[in-house]
């Protein structure tokens, strides 16, 4: 039987850069790059860089 | 030898205390009667002094051979001569027998004793206000660690609170330079290094401000080229 097709789009979480925890979810295509932008985190209370957490090793 | 002190003293006391005293004669009188005299028949002369001058102690009479009785009484009444506060484990029956005095009554006779400042004389017994205050101090608030030479465990978060915002502080002082790099790196087209999303992991893996010299220099060598 043939394996499902893989979607053509994934979800992707943001991980804050000053360590909070705190994070974001968006979507992507599967072969563009990891997202990487400036968001406003409200622990610190400041604009912070978010980058795309490293996918796990089954995907 | 019944000294005039202790006549004194006996007649200041309380009768309930003053009964006490007949009953179970503290140690370091009756020790200091023997070390004068010696035999047991001394003790018993202090006894019917005190015994006389409590006008209370009528029935005291059967209670002034006691001293003497101690010697060729049996077990148990060896324990509760030894002290009569604690509960008494009988060797030759291996029987328990509770303390002589209930925890109430304990308590009654060190307030009393307390007053008319005889505790030195007080056998040891969970009610003396010496072990309450040790006890006291040991258990603190009742709270388990906040007693002497414990610490209060605290909530995990409470426990890691310290070293998160270090971390948050360190990540902190970094952003600028992050975010400047990040910037020149094409807004993240040329950033290679990215979070696995593990906590303990700081950002000194993804950014040093050396790193960026090392960018610079290889960038340098493509623009002029």
């Amino acid at each position: 039987m043939a394996k499902k097709a893989k979607s053509r789009t994934i979800a992707v979480r943001l991980i804050s850069m000053a360590l909070t925890g705190y994070y974001k979810t968006f979507s992507r295509p599967r072969q563009h790059r990891p997202l990487s932008m400036l968001k406003y985190d409200p622990v610190v209370k400041k604009k912070v860089l978010f980058l795309e957490q490293k996918r796990g090793g089954t995907k | 030898m019944a000294t005039p002190q202790h006549i004194t003293l006996a007649q200041s006391l309380p009768p309930r205390l003053l009964h006490f005293f007949k009953r179970f004669p503290p140690p370091q009188l009756s020790a200091a009667t023997s070390s004068a005299a010696a035999p047991p028949s001394e003790t018993i002369t202090i006894a019917e002094n005190t015994s006389s001058s409590d006008p209370n102690a009528g029935a005291s009479t059967y209670e002034v051979p006691l001293p003497t009785s101690t010697a060729t009484s049996n077990n148990a009444d060896v324990g509760w001569k030894k002290n009569p506060f604690l509960a008494f484990k009988n060797p030759s029956t291996g029987n328990w027998h509770p303390p002589h005095y209930s925890l109430r009554r304990q308590a009654d006779l060190f307030k009393l004793a307390q007053t008319h400042n005889v505790l030195p004389l007080m056998p040891p017994s969970p009610k003396h206000p010496e072990l309450k205050a040790q006890k006291r101090i040991e258990h603190g608030l009742r709270v388990k660690g906040t007693g002497e030479g414990q610490r209060v465990k605290g909530k995990y978060w409470e426990r890691t609170l310290k070293t998160r915002l270090e971390t948050r502080r360190k990540a902190m002082e970094s952003m600028p330079d992050m975010i400047n790099l990040w910037r020149e790196r094409g807004h993240g087209r040329g950033w290679k290094k990215y979070p696995s999303g593990k906590e303990g992991k700081g950002t000194a893996e993804l950014f040093d401000p050396g790193m960026r010299h090392a960018w610079v220099h290889e960038r340098a060598p493509t623009s002029t080229a």
